[in-house]
């Protein structure tokens, strides 16, 4: 199992936002949100940019073969180098490890590092499914993390490494 | 139950001058009970059965009868029921309720009851969706669906009688024990040991569901139902322990869940039971013994009252639930008869206790042990190996054997003989490493704080069943599998005794000398518990359930096979188990 850094002061930083966030107006924000109350509290934030991110539910089937209006998102924690490692710690500090396991590589909760993807694999996919949480028993965490803490956890397990050959096992 | 007192002392008046000179069960089944009405068979929960046409001649000549796919892949742990001709079998979630007509050809359906389960309970429930099974009285089917109900169905008709709201999902409470039923009491608790639960169990009323009585294992007195002039532990003296041996409010996220056996003392009007893990697994944010978690409870079942309680392992640094059952036997201790307990724990330890008193008789390890040096039994505490504390201030304790899965697994009930007066194990030679780390309690998530990979012992083999002699602390033989062992233990009369291997073998071995007698592949690993009965042509029947799952859904890696996005890589203790087999629910019956 991966040994994530840090934690008890990733518990800290946590205990922090979260409170924070629950001030704070929650849901997805939209393309004009500027989200850059969340940068501010790290030092290691300072250079983020917002970027558009567009879902446009490609895996999913079309009625008709046409695909409905593409949803906007702003990805806060784009192009912050720093992003993952904060998400890292909030892996650990929201207790995420305790279902996907350290490192997220599968327990009572599937694995996140194998590239594949219950409810799609794209950022604003993983982004929706932290923030609203899934019907098997993934907890909503948009009352208690705001966007910008959501986006570095979408950093931080877009990061984790695939394994080469997950698709066959033989002895 | 009505007829269980006046059904128990007649057994004991046909045992008393027969076969039992060294040991009997105190609460033993009529010789002729071909039905199996409650998930440890009888209220002293032995797993024995008085039926005897399978014999060690003759085992060899076991094959299927009958199969049925449940339809579900969680794991298989529990058992069925059978009652009146008819197979009763609980599925793990959605926790469909079948009944078979075992009067018929081909064991048809009578009728199916499917309860709409919130599947959120399906991330809520720490270890796979397991249940351990339903329980039979008075023309009622009675057992837990896995997000905190209690449910009572028409035995004869599958017609929902009552349903009852017991614990609360979004506060991480899951229910995937099996009830016992005393008198009009249904008792019930629920698991959350990993999800800084407030751990209880509740009386409910037979005929209503209504909940008449509920006793926490950990905060006050007055929570726990530790009532002055009858609650008396026999080691530990004063009030108020199930707060006082807590950091302030600790106890309110501390855990103490039960998920596991009941057991009952008809003359003693006891029920005994485990309570698991505190919380969270950083032992450091709870300095303090944490009673009454990792320890065994005793109490009235009429109102709940605590009676007694032990606590096997004080401040619990290792996650050893004490889930595991307590046996009920009268046992001869240093020449003399003891009213026993008998309990194989977590922590490694098979302990032989008074069970009027709470008093330690015995405590001697089973598997290798290395937390602690040995039970004191003038104290009632562990001689810890300081070496192997953990906190979250020790980084990573590496080798503490016995491992948090247990020398012996509480999800595996032993089986005892009173023909033979040894219990039947199924243990596993596994060791840990353990590192803790500072936790916050953030309600509907877990609240462990632990990292712990394990790795297998010194042992080649990482499994064994066993016999065992629970009056002298000693292994009478052993088989050694492979893998560790997770299944039930069955004894018969015929002096077979039952059990299951990870890697799909159903097995039949001698009772006195362990010889394997027969065996079966059942298609995927045993996690479930074997049971026999009478059939409706007078013969005896063998029943198991076939799943893998329960705690090896976290363990073994990559045994699933049913969701394209979930690939993992297979345990590194056990990188082989895929090997030999996948999920898939199955209930089989074997005859001669």
């Amino acid at each position: 199992m991966k040994t994530l850094p840090s934690r008890s002061r990733a518990m800290l930083a946590v205990l922090v936002l979260a409170s924070v966030a629950c001030r704070e107006q929650k849901g997805i924000p939209a393309v004009t949100t500027s989200d850059s109350s969340g940068a501010a509290m790290t030092s290691t934030s300072a250079t983020t940019t917002n970027a558009l991110v567009i879902s446009r539910h490609d895996d999913r089937i079309f009625a008709g073969g046409i695909a409905p209006p593409p949803e906007r998102f702003t990805n806060s924690a784009a192009h912050d180098a720093k992003a993952a490692d904060a998400g890292a710690m909030l892996f650990t500090g929201m207790n995420c490890d305790g279902c996907h396991g350290g490192g997220a590589v599968g327990a009572v909760g599937p694995s996140l590092t194998d590239g594949r993807w219950r409810y799609g694999g794209a950022d604003a996919d993983i982004y929706r499914s932290i923030a609203e949480g899934r019907p098997k028993g993934m907890p909503a965490f948009g009352g208690v993390l705001q966007p910008a803490m959501i986006w570095r956890l979408v950093a931080y397990i877009k990061l984790l490494p695939a394994p080469k050959d997950a698709p066959t096992e033989s002895w | 139950m009505p007829t269980s007192r006046h059904r128990s002392a007649v057994a004991f008046a046909l045992c008393a001058g027969a076969s039992l000179i060294v040991a009997r069960a105190s609460a033993q089944s009529a010789p002729r009970d071909g039905d199996w009405t409650m998930p440890s068979k009888d209220y002293a929960a032995t797993r024995y059965s008085t039926l005897a046409q399978i014999t060690p001649a003759n085992a060899k000549s076991l094959h299927p009868v009958w199969t049925f796919s449940t339809g579900t892949l969680g794991g298989h742990e529990g058992q069925p029921l059978v009652v009146n001709n008819t197979m009763y079998v609980v599925t793990p979630y959605p926790n469909v309720l079948y009944a078979f007509d075992l009067a018929k050809e081909g064991y048809p359906l009578k009728w199916k009851y499917r309860p709409n389960v919130d599947q959120n309970s399906i991330g809520i429930a720490c270890c796979d969706v397991v249940n351990r099974g339903a329980v039979y009285s008075n023309g009622k089917i009675v057992y837990n669906l896995l997000d905190g109900h209690t449910v009572a169905v028409d035995a004869a008709t599958g017609k929902e009688l009552w349903m009852t709201k017991i614990a609360d999902l979004a506060a991480g409470e899951t229910t995937p024990m099996a009830p016992l039923i005393v008198k009009d009491r249904v008792l019930v608790g629920a698991s959350g040991g990993e999800f800084g639960i407030l751990g209880w169990v509740k009386g409910l009323d037979l005929a209503t569901g209504k909940i008449v009585w509920t006793a926490t294992n950990i905060g006050p007195d007055s929570l726990v139902l530790a009532k002055a002039g009858t609650f008396k532990a026999f080691y530990d003296k004063g009030a108020q322990l199930g707060q006082t041996t807590w950091p302030a409010d600790a106890w309110k996220h501390g855990g103490a869940p039960v998920w596991g056996w009941m057991s009952y003392d008809p003359e003693l009007d006891l029920v005994y039971y485990g309570v698991g893990n505190p919380g969270p697994y950083n032992a450091e944010q709870r300095l303090g013994d944490n009673k009454w978690t990792a320890s065994v409870l005793a109490r009235h079942p009429e109102d709940g009252s605590l009676v007694w309680a032990y606590q096997f392992t004080p401040h619990d640094s290792w996650d050893f639930d004490a889930a595991a059952e307590m046996i009920l036997v009268d046992l001869k201790i240093g020449g003399k008869m003891r009213k026993a307990l008998v309990h194989f724990d977590k922590n490694g330890f098979e302990y032989t206790m008074d069970r009027a008193t709470g008093e330690v008789l015995l405590a001697e390890p089973y598997v290798k042990v290395n937390w602690a040096s040995k039970i004191d039994l003038a104290t009632g505490r562990p001689v810890l190996n300081d070496a192997k504390q953990t906190g979250a201030s020790r980084g990573n304790v590496k080798d503490i054997c016995p491992t948090l899965e247990g020398g012996k697994s509480p999800a595996s009930p032993v089986a005892y003989s009173p023909r033979t007066g040894l219990f039947y194990a199924s243990t596993n030679s596994m060791c840990m490493d353990y590192e803790a780390v500072q936790t916050a309690h953030l309600k509907g998530t877990p609240f462990m704080g632990f990292n712990s990979p394990y790795h297998a012992g010194s042992d080649p083999n990482m499994g064994a069943f066993i016999a065992w002699d629970a009056t002298t602390g000693k292994r009478a033989w052993a088989i050694k599998e492979p893998f560790p062992v997770w299944s039930g233990s069955l004894a018969t009369r015929g002096d077979v005794v039952f059990y299951g291997t990870l890697d799909g073998w159903f097995k039949a071995a001698d009772a006195r000398s362990g010889a394997v007698l027969w065996k079966f592949k059942v298609g995927s690993g045993v996690v479930g518990d074997p049971i026999t009965f009478t059939g409706a042509d007078g013969k005896q029947y063998v029943a198991i359930y076939a799943g893998i799952g329960g705690d090896w859904l976290l363990l073994s890696g990559d045994y699933i096979s049913n969701d394209p996005a979930d690939v993992r890589d297979p345990a590194d203790f056990a990188r082989n188990l895929a090997r030999h087999t996948s999920q898939g629910g199955i209930v089989w019956i074997f005859a001669l």
